[in-house]
């Protein structure tokens, strides 16, 4: 049985839940595997930690929660700190590079790639699509999941009327993701 | 969407292909004789007569100071559909935009419409334009159709105020889409502390 485990972490406003929904979406509901989420955010609004758990597998989950991530996607300096310690030995740790700086504390054996995610979001109009690119960066490098299938989840997930963008931010992120992955393996 | 995503290839609901470009003084001629080709009736609902020359020169200029965001579609030099945005650059009606279509008759039923209009709405939207409208006579059935399925709704209804070719008056039909609502809701859906996980 192959399983993945994921957690997405950032700040409250950046669309982290959205991000791990659409992952998990695109393994459950277009990718033929298995998928669970879990949520946890803070008490405030915007600004606070927030982080989502996503198992990924061929097989039934029996446990969905996450303690030793095969993968990370991180957006905030906050995040990494908290999450990294976790990271299992071999893993994968995927961050916005602008607003995460992983200085030296990415443990060895771990492989770490970072995006300009915000900056990708702001060129396309929009920062607030600055978690799709994360979606398609991740998309790109782990090859977890077919890319139609994670087209299809982000398709499914934003609102009507933000599709073309959003789907813009996805190919952003996962073309630049494709470039990093071949630099990487 | 920009506009400078495009030109674009569109690929219609029969398979053939398009390219949608922003209007530009070279593509005038072509213009003038899409508009002179459409049928009388078709004209008749349009505010401007787009036939003389003088009009295509006027609504050039305004396509340069971008008062007026034009969209064509063409096919082998020939254009086969034009999509503009009206807006008000300053005034208490800033916020609001005006979108007409136009598709030529052999061109229609094929989807043309539907996406020189929603490439619009996105443009509009990009360019912070919060509400969107478009007139309509009541018997353009298609063409409410079309605008509804992009999120237009009926705001007002103007009742005998337009007159067709026969002397018929008809019911000017004001759709409205208020856009700003569009990434209203992607902020809701980013909001990590009460998720919308549909």
């Amino acid at each position: 049985m192959t399983k993945t485990e994921i957690r997405v972490g950032g700040l409250g406003g950046q669309g982290v839940i959205l991000c791990g929904s659409i992952i998990g979406k695109a393994a459950a509901i277009h990718g033929g595997k298995q998928a669970t989420l879990i949520q946890a955010f803070g008490p405030e609004a915007r600004g606070s930690a927030c982080s989502a758990q996503v198992m990924v597998s061929d097989d039934v989950i029996g446990y969905p929660y996450v303690k030793h991530p095969d993968i990370l996607v991180l957006m905030s300096q906050d995040a990494f700190n908290q999450f990294i310690p976790q990271i299992k030995p071999g893993g994968l740790v995927l961050y916005e590079s602008e607003l995460v700086n992983p200085g030296g504390q990415v443990p060895a054996g771990v492989r770490a790639v970072g995006v300009p995610a915000t900056r990708f979001a702001e060129e396309l109009g929009r920062r607030l699509v600055l978690n799709i690119v994360m979606v398609g960066f991740f998309a790109g490098v782990t090859d977890l999941v077919p890319f139609e299938a994670v087209r299809n989840a982000v398709l499914d997930s934003v609102p009507k009327g933000t599709e073309d963008l959003n789907l813009k931010a996805f190919r952003k992120g996962y073309d630049y993701g494709r470039e990093q992955a071949t630099l990487i393996s | 969407m920009a506009l400078d995503s495009f030109p674009a290839d569109v690929t219609l609901r029969d398979g053939s292909v398009v390219v949608m470009t922003p209007l530009q003084a070279a593509d005038s001629g072509a213009l003038l004789a899409f508009y002179r080709h459409l049928p009388e009736d078709d004209r008749l609902v349009l505010k401007d007569d787009v036939t003389t020359a003088d009009w295509a020169e006027g609504f050039l200029r305004k396509v340069e100071t971008r008062e007026v965001i034009s969209l064509i579609a063409k096919t082998g030099g020939r254009v086969v559909g034009e999509a503009t945005l009206y807006r008000t650059l300053h005034g208490w009606t800033r916020h609001v935009g005006e979108i007409r279509v136009t598709v030529a008759p052999d061109f229609r039923r094929k989807g043309l419409a539907t996406d020189l209009a929603a490439s619009l709405v996105n443009i509009a939207t990009d360019l912070g334009i919060e509400k969107i409208i478009v007139q309509v006579v009541d018997n353009q059935t298609a063409a409410r159709r079309t605008f509804e399925k992009l999120g237009f709704h009926r705001e007002a209804t103007l009742p005998h105020h337009v007159m067709d070719v026969a002397g018929m008056k008809r019911d000017l039909i004001v759709l409205a889409n208020d856009v700003s609502q569009i990434w209203a809701a992607m902020e809701a859906a980013n909001q990590d502390y009460a998720p919308h996980l549909s």
